[in-house]
């Protein structure tokens, strides 16, 4: 599979209304992206083959004045570049009350590069038919395992990213692909009903739907786990956490505090705490696209600034944090590639790719083994950032108690862990030397702007609330 | 653009039906660092979304896909054959589109009256208005102004349209102490341009922010009522209503069936709830939805006791019911708990959470509270660093409403609840 043809069809617009604009604005970036979704599903009683939430095919321009940033988005370049230029600068105009207010910030660093990237993509060994059909005996065979599963799902989203970026003195463009799936059974144990999922993502449609048949297992277990499932009684407790959550905590402890957009507005304590400690002397973490492997790995952000891998947390030490060409520009900071933009119709932020805890030296039995009570926790819900006053909340789907240092058969549902980040962090005592990414998440900053993420890590040992 | 796309679908006699849904967005979008603006943005752009329905052997199939400025007829030719083609793998039963009906809804907003940059520039202006308190500052604004023109079209003669205007102000208020700096989170969203109802708003945050420097962690535990405003009550509401559906009869994942007490053994105040398309003052109000079917509202839950499903006309038609349309408004009955009543006994009010946690198959109410009053029987103690949990049943059992009204985002109902049973930890 190639790159866009509509994309690459517009590389000469592209230069050309670079040019055309240059002539009022220092700087001239544009963004073209066309992304192909599709998702396929099936249920008990329906099936559906439709276009993905990510689907989009357009163009976003930023422009900065000497002063401050300018951004238009529209669905082609093409045609008569004079007139267009025109159109997108009243579009940006600023009402006469505002303009004393613009910012004054140095124009970005537009270092000469051209480059183009790609990924191996098997989309097209695989029909829409042959997907439905392991969706569907995915979801036969859930619905076959327990007579108390009254409706199962499968779902496959595939999707391909083109972008082109084209400045004054960069012209990059990439190609990947990736594919992330699931099947869920809803469970009626008499008056409880719960619903159970399993996952299976990767950039190649083979892998996952070779994975897809071997979740149905752990996913009935789970969901009959899940039904003898009861609430917490809330306190204080020993955690084991697993990779999900401990990359939940990574992503929403200190991968929100450590967005340097944040930093520009004040709105990060981390800003106040680079080269302190922060956590747990066992304690690293990183993020980056080019640092794993994931839903969140491209080669180059849509600022056209290259992936990176960029440490955040060193042996307990807060290092850096992650930026856009914007945050960076104003901090007088080299951009580390996490410039990202929910589609082109919207704002660019500093924004998470592959956020993870390192592994560390300890084996998960002996994590397990040194708790006298409490319990393991399973599976992102979701989160919630405060970067300014470092508290944080994060739900599992569920958790198994621990008690004399063994997994018991006791589960309870939902949890939801909350309390001080510095705390949490300082309480990590033990960190096991296994290692996952989670490939298939979705990340808004505040209540908006959803990216694909990823996040993950070891398991960690914390103290934390619970309730 | 919608025209050719028609013509096309009309030629290809494999194509039982069709919709085509249109979504134009004109916006200006304004970003501040503290007070100084640092992007302006807009955008315009298009998208058009196609449907096309296959019938086949006793079933219905369809599948969807987005045409683009840039198609030529070739182009959207080989689209309609690559979605009959996935249509044809899909099995569904077959249901009727909505038919002949037509209409333009054009908004009465007076954001209309105002050039986009303008008003931009005064709920900018109405914000930083409520920024004058000498340890506060709004440290960012992001000021979103939509005008939204939506389309749906179908080969039954459907033909609807409708404008909207739309504007949300993300603020972050903060306070500074020579301890620390605190901040809220703020989003302000309406429909109609109101000054001075922006600025009360955001004041009213201020406020917030100031209290949420000066709240503690509480010393001894706390067991009292516990009062939700109209952001969680919104969040618990959906979550049930959207477990009283046509798609989740059909698909058995309601947790709800008809019939069924919300409220078992009820001390409290009755829920009654209607789903409703049009909500004045909500930006999630809408005419019709995306098959044209005009919104019907229905009372789904009338005095504690789930009365009705509703949905779309695939899944009502599915489950033999009449269709309402995929509504997204709510209103829920207001009840008979006054301020005055409220005072007299402790509450601890949660003012600001990271999200309330509401799980309908776990019977789980519960969420971290960044900043919550104790009211003590005398005044309101800020307090910080509590979690709230507790049974989603217990605490509807014993929920008391206020008789004071308000509209939050896609609710309008009572502007706070009082509950009886949560654990604040």
């Amino acid at each position: 599979m190639p790159f866009s043809e509509f994309l690459e069809a517009r590389r000469a617009d592209c230069r050309a209304l670079v040019a055309e604009l240059s002539k009022q604005f220092a700087y001239v970036g544009i963004l073209g992206s066309d992304i192909r979704s599709t998702r396929l599903g099936v249920d008990k009683n329906t099936s559906d083959i439709g276009e993905g939430g990510l689907t989009e095919c357009g163009f976003v321009i930023k422009m900065h004045n000497g002063r401050a940033f300018f951004e238009y988005s529209l669905d082609d370049v093409v045609g008569d570049k004079s007139a267009l230029a025109q159109r997108i600068v009243k579009s940006v105009r600023v009402a006469e009350a505002l303009r004393s207010r613009e910012i004054e910030v140095p124009v970005p660093h537009d270092e000469h590069l051209i480059q183009s990237f790609s990924r191996d993509c098997d989309f097209e060994e695989y029909s829409d038919e042959a997907v439905l059909e392991t969706a569907k005996r995915v979801r036969d065979e859930i619905l076959a395992r327990d007579g108390r599963i009254v409706n199962a799902m499968v779902r496959v989203s595939p999707y391909t990213v083109s972008k082109l970026f084209v400045s004054q003195n960069r012209e990059l463009d990439q190609f990947y692909s990736w594919v992330n799936a699931f099947c869920a059974a809803i469970l009626a144990d008499g008056e409880k009903m719960v619903m159970a999922h399993e996952e299976a993502y990767s950039n190649r449609m083979g892998e996952v739907l070779k994975t897809l048949p071997t979740r149905v297992s752990p996913l009935v277990e789970k969901a009959g786990k899940l039904a003898t499932a009861k609430p917490i009684t809330p306190g204080v407790y020993d955690v084991i956490t697993d990779p999900s959550i401990s990359g939940l905590i990574a992503h929403e402890a200190f991968g929100h505090g450590v967005e340097m957009d944040q930093f520009v507005k004040d709105r990060a304590l981390a800003k106040q705490y680079v080269g302190k400690y922060v956590a747990s002397p066992i304690c690293n973490m990183h993020d980056g696209a080019a640092a794993a492997f994931s839903a969140a790995s491209y080669f180059f952000d849509d600022d056209g600034v290259l992936a990176q891998d960029t440490e955040i947390i060193r042996n307990g030490v807060l290092v850096a944090g992650i930026s856009d060409l914007v945050s960076a520009t104003e901090l007088g900071t080299a951009p580390t590639g996490n410039g990202r933009r929910e589609s082109y119709k919207r704002k660019a932020y500093s924004r998470m790719t592959n956020t993870f805890f390192c592994p560390g030296k300890d084996k998960l039995e002996d994590m397990i083994a040194s708790i006298k009570h409490g319990y393991m926790l399973f599976e992102t819900n979701n989160g919630m950032e405060d970067p300014k006053n470092w508290q944080i909340q994060c739900t599992a789907e569920y958790g198994i108690e621990i008690v004399d240092g063994k997994l018991t058969d006791n589960y309870v549902s939902p949890v939801v862990m909350s309390g001080s980040v510095p705390e949490l962090l300082q309480s990590i005592s033990m960190v096991s030397d296994d290692f996952r990414v989670i490939g298939s998440g979705g990340c808004g900053k505040g209540y908006k702007e959803w990216v694909r993420v990823a996040d993950g890590g070891p398991a960690l040992k914390v103290k934390v609330k619970l309730a | 653009m919608t025209e050719r796309i028609v013509t096309l679908l009309k030629a290809d006699p494999r194509v039982s039906d069709y919709r085509i849904n249109t979504m134009s967005r004109i916006s200006y979008e304004l970003f501040f660092v503290h007070r100084d603006l640092e992007t302006v943005r807009s955008t315009e752009t298009t998208e058009t979304r196609v449907t096309v329905f296959s019938a086949h052997n006793g079933k219905l199939g369809d599948a969807t896909f987005q045409v683009y400025s840039s198609y030529t007829d070739e182009t959207i030719r080989s689209k309609i054959e690559e979605a009959l083609a996935k249509a044809e793998l899909v099995d569904n039963e077959p249901y009727a589109l909505p038919e002949n009906e037509t209409g333009h809804f054009a908004s009465d907003s007076n954001m209309r009256e105002l050039a986009l940059p303008e008003l931009g520039a005064a709920i900018a202006d109405a914000v930083f208005a409520a920024d004058c308190y000498e340890n506060g500052s709004i440290n960012a604004l992001e000021v979103f102004v939509y005008r939204d023109t939506v389309r749906v079209l179908n080969s039954r003669g459907i033909d609807k349209s409708e404008v909207k205007y739309l504007a949300m102000a993300e603020a972050i208020p903060t306070w500074n102490t020579a301890e620390e700096s605190v901040e809220l989170y703020e989003c302000h969203n309406f429909t109609e341009l109101d000054r001075e109802a922006i600025r009360a708003e955001i004041d009213s945050k201020m406020r917030e922010v100031r209290d949420r420097s000066l709240a503690k962690k509480p010393e001894e535990p706390i067991a009292c009522r516990v009062l939700l405003a109209a952001p969680e009550l919104r969040e618990v509401f959906e979550s049930i209503a959207y477990n009283l559906t046509f798609a989740g009869q059909y698909q058995q994942s309601n947790a709800y069936q008809v019939g069924d007490a919300i409220q078992k053994d009820p001390t409290g105040d009755r829920l009654s709830l209607t789903v409703r398309g049009k909500m004045k003052g909500s930006i999630s109000s809408a005419a019709f939805d995306e098959d044209g079917f005009t919104a019907r509202d229905r009372q789904i839950i009338e005095n504690g006791v789930a009365k009705a499903c509703f949905g779309s006309v695939r899944f009502a038609s599915y489950v033999g019911a009449e269709p309402t349309g995929a509504l997204r408004c709510m209103e829920v009955a207001t009840g008979t708990v006054s301020r005055e009543e409220l005072a007299r006994e402790p509450y601890f009010r949660c003012a600001s959470m990271s999200g309330v946690q509401v799980d309908v198959y776990n019977d789980y109410l519960g969420g971290e509270v960044r900043l919550g009053y104790y009211f003590d029987g005398m005044r309101e103690i800020p307090l910080t660093g509590i979690s709230i949990s507790g049974k989603l049943s217990e605490a509807l059992a014993s929920m008391r409403l206020s008789e004071r009204e308000t509209v939050y985002k896609s609710y309008k109902g009572p502007d706070f609840a009082v509950f009886e049973g949560v654990e604040i930890v």
